[in-house]
């Protein structure tokens, strides 16, 4: 699949590099060009020049310091692992598939089921298990990291520029500017909080700079340069709600961080428990620097609901925790970020989490075997971490697929990978199949419910192995055919707003 | 029985309010109040409490004991910080607040280089009752009453002992003190001892409620320069108690009535309304009431 650079253009490269970069680039473009035409057609003069010497440059920003830097120490490790494996040769397994799902490189059903062995006259093919167990079939695989054959990429080396935003989006717009304008880095991957990619999605867009945002987020970003490789609101909120009302009852109270994550999270809460017949019978918006919970408590203990939707951003927030634990307040919660990324389960005494659960696409305790080779990796590489949280595992898997994209590409141009990207990729991440939608930028991805118990053991007792991010879908996005550059909210989505009213009417 | 658990939950709420603001409170209310030094590492001296107390009792050491050791390691580190920097910022109002400022990044950071981001939390002691369908936390009743015999311990000091009373001369007027034969220098340093000691020993008290991370301490700060400024410098002490009582009075019906938000909100709001129409703070007032009526 790699296109290869002759050898003496890279070492050409190589010199470009001390002496001046611009001759030996301009010397090689022609060369180059002809390696990466046939595959994406037209490529300009000027995109040729810019790609293809020296070190694939990867520009990465989170927050190593401050508030956020329990999430972002884990995700630039994950970044110091990807990149490693790839300049060590490594893959995971995956490649473009075509636009309609997961397709013959994924693992899904590798044993039939066994329908049919009374009755039905279907051949069967072996009784492969019990047949009171309902679940998928699929084959596990031991691992998911294979030789790609290509030391690097595209025989490149791969390079992390990793400035720490330390929290502090004003430094993140000026750390952005630089990695683009000065770097000139080949992808930028960075973000945690929403409001740290809202701050550098319009430099993004001015300089038309392929983009990862790689965080569980509130959804909507529909963007022509950007990525969501994270799970959004409705592969997290609808599961993990329907399965709250299914065990606990139909009345719900949303606890959330007072800004735009918790705010629309919240809203697709209030709006969707409707359709899976609960309902959100109280609401309250926290601002970041509570940290002293008893009023709240005492108001959930006034609604009596029969179990809290949780969606607590920061370590102020986290107190929330032990503080109703400790007041006696014992509901069942229900979450998408806590447990999953800031590991509250293992910072927490038990019982503090006790009865939490969320639906996930991945945390560390996900019980695959490919998962337990990605740990052992990790583990391996930075013996004294704590945890693998949800984001980190997005970031290893969408820098893999960064590099599968270059070298179906054949270049580093960003337009062309832009392109390559949109070929309907499936990824075999940690978590499972990982299926990059082409139209709209986002994944579909395997939820698990998460639980946590007593003793802050975690369980999973119910998967969805496929679910789609299909919000950006009904309101019509397709990157392809009609660029855009916005963040939809619920609001412009009339449907938010006759579920509401559907509720209104029936109370 | 249910208007009963909600009056208990509402005084609950109330005590526990005040005290999280005396508690976050007290260490600054002797460094700013009375040297009048403005110390923004105030929060990283109570992530070190809370660090020191977390770390021994995961050893095994009884809670209680932690969080004595917490106030003396911490003053000790306090008077060692005194001695080395601070005592060069006399009277430099501005250039304290730089320097403490530039302490509370070194002590923050550090700590999440030798540390890490996070450190397993110990649990809150003791357990939880109920009363109608609210419950409350034991621990957090304990801690309403330790914030109430604190700040009367540091009352007793400065009014019954021989270095509350040179403190207080000393704070008054420097050089007369000096001349009297008060050695004004060790007072400074124990006098900041102490407030760095007693922030200690609230971020021991406070660390099984929150999560245990180098920046930690930033939550307590805002609380803690709000109190002391209502309250204001007629006599902190005072002053620091008065403030804390308003502000849970205006928070607690406030946040339970309309939530968290509206209640920070009104929070914000009183202290502003306070600090613009009694800019001497609550305790002028307080003890001008106090005096008139002993004066009658």
């Amino acid at each position: 699949m790699a296109t290869q650079i002759p050898k003496e253009l890279e070492t050409q490269a190589e010199s470009g590099q001390a002496v001046e970069r611009r001759t030996v680039v301009q010397g090689i473009a022609a060369a180059v060009a002809a390696t990466a035409l046939p595959k994406f057609g037209v490529m300009t003069r000027s995109t040729a020049l810019a790609a293809e010497s020296g070190p694939v440059k990867i520009g990465f920003i989170e927050d190593y310091s401050g508030n956020l830097s329990v999430y972002g120490l884990q995700k630039l490790h994950a970044a110091q692992l990807a990149i490693k494996e790839i300049n060590e040769g490594k893959t995971l397994k995956g490649g473009p598939v075509g636009a309609g799902g997961l397709g013959a490189e994924a693992n899904f059903a590798g044993k039939p089921p066994t329908i049919g062995i009374e009755g039905t006259g279907l051949p069967v093919v072996n009784d492969g298990g019990p047949k009171d167990h309902k679940d998928v079939v699929f084959a596990e695989d031991e691992d998911v990291l294979i030789d790609s054959g290509d030391k690097g990429i595209l025989g490149r080396e791969v390079q992390l520029i990793a400035p720490d935003g330390q929290s502090n989006n004003a430094l993140w717009q000026q750390l952005a500017r630089r990695l683009i304008q000065q770097d000139k880095v080949d992808v930028l991957v960075a973000g945690f909080a929403s409001a740290e990619r809202e701050a550098i999605r319009p430099i993004v867009d001015r300089a038309k700079q392929l983009y990862f945002y790689t965080n569980q987020y509130e959804g909507g970003v529909a963007d022509a340069n950007t990525f969501c490789t994270g799970p959004v609101c409705e592969q997290q909120v609808i599961p993990g709600v329907s399965y709250m009302v299914e065990k606990f009852g139909p009345r719900g109270y949303t606890i959330a961080a007072d800004y735009n994550f918790g705010q629309l999270t919240a809203a697709w809460t209030r709006a969707f428990a409707p359709l899976v017949g609960g309902e959100i019978i109280g609401e309250e918006f926290i601002p970041l620097s509570v940290s002293e919970f008893s009023t709240v408590i005492a108001r959930i203990q006034q609604a009596k609901p029969d179990w809290v939707m949780t969606l607590l951003v920061g370590q102020n927030q986290h107190n929330y925790y032990p503080q109703a634990a400790a007041a006696g307040l014992r509901l069942p919660m229900v979450s998408t970020v806590n447990m999953a990324q800031g590991y509250e389960h293992r910072r927490f005494k038990p019982p503090s989490l006790a009865g939490m659960h969320n639906a996930i696409q991945y945390q560390m305790e996900v019980p695959t075997n490919r998962n337990r080779a990605f740990v052992k990796r990790w583990m391996a590489m930075f013996p004294n971490d704590q945890y693998i949280g949800e984001m980190a595992q997005n970031t290893y898997f969408t820098i893999h697929l960064y590099a599968k994209a270059v070298r179906l590409a054949g270049t580093t141009d960003q337009q062309q990978v832009k392109k390559a990207l949109e070929s309907g990729w499936t990824i075999e991440a940690p978590e499972g199949a990982v299926f990059l939608e082409p139209g709209t930028h986002h994944c579909a991805h395997y939820i698990r419910l998460a639980v946590c118990d007593e003793n802050h053991n975690v369980s999973f007792p119910r998967s969805w192995p496929m679910i789609q991010a299909w919000w950006l879908q009904r309101l019509g996005v397709n990157l392809i055919r009609h660029p855009e550059y916005k963040q939809y909210v619920p609001d412009e989505d009339p449907y938010f707003a006759m579920f509401l009213k559907n509720k209104s009417k029936k109370t | 029985m249910d208007t009963l658990g909600l009056l208990a939950s509402i005084l609950y709420q109330f005590g526990t309010n005040a005290a999280f603001l005396l508690l976050a409170a007290i260490g600054l209310v002797v460094i700013l109040g009375m040297m009048n030094i403005i110390n923004l590492a105030h929060g990283e001296l109570m992530m070190m409490g809370a660090y020191i107390a977390t770390i021994v009792t995961h050893r095994g050491i009884p809670f209680p004991l932690a969080v004595l050791l917490a106030f003396l390691l911490v003053a000790m580190f306090g008077a060692a910080l005194e001695r080395v920097i601070i005592r060069r910022f006399y009277g430099h109002e501005l250039g304290a607040l730089v320097v403490t400022w530039g302490i509370s990044l070194i002590m923050g950071q550090g700590t999440l280089l030798f540390f890490g981001p996070f450190m397993p939390s110990i649990g809150i002691p003791g357990g939880s009752f109920s009363l109608g369908a609210y419950s409350f936390a034991t621990y957090w009743i304990v801690l309403i009453g330790v914030s109430a015999i604190l700040i009367a311990a540091l009352w007793w000091i400065y009014q019954n002992t021989r270095f509350g009373l040179m403190a207080r001369a000393t704070m008054q007027k420097a050089a007369m003190a000096e001349a009297l034969g008060v050695n004004t220098d060790r007072v400074y340093m124990l006098t900041f001892a102490l407030g760095s000691g007693l922030a200690g020993a609230c971020g021991a008290l406070l660390a099984p409620t929150v999560s245990i991370s180098p920046l930690m301490g930033q939550q307590f700060v805002a609380p803690a320069f709000i109190t002391v400024v209502v309250g204001g410098a007629a006599n902190v002490l005072l002053g620091a108690i008065g403030s804390s009582l308003l502000l849970s009075a205006v928070k607690t019906p406030v946040g339970l009535l309309f939530g968290a938000f509206i209640g920070t909100v009104a929070l914000l709001l009183t202290a502003l309304i306070i600090i613009r129409l009694m800019p001497n703070g609550v305790s002028f007032y307080l003890q001008r009431f106090t005096e008139r009526r002993v004066g009658a």
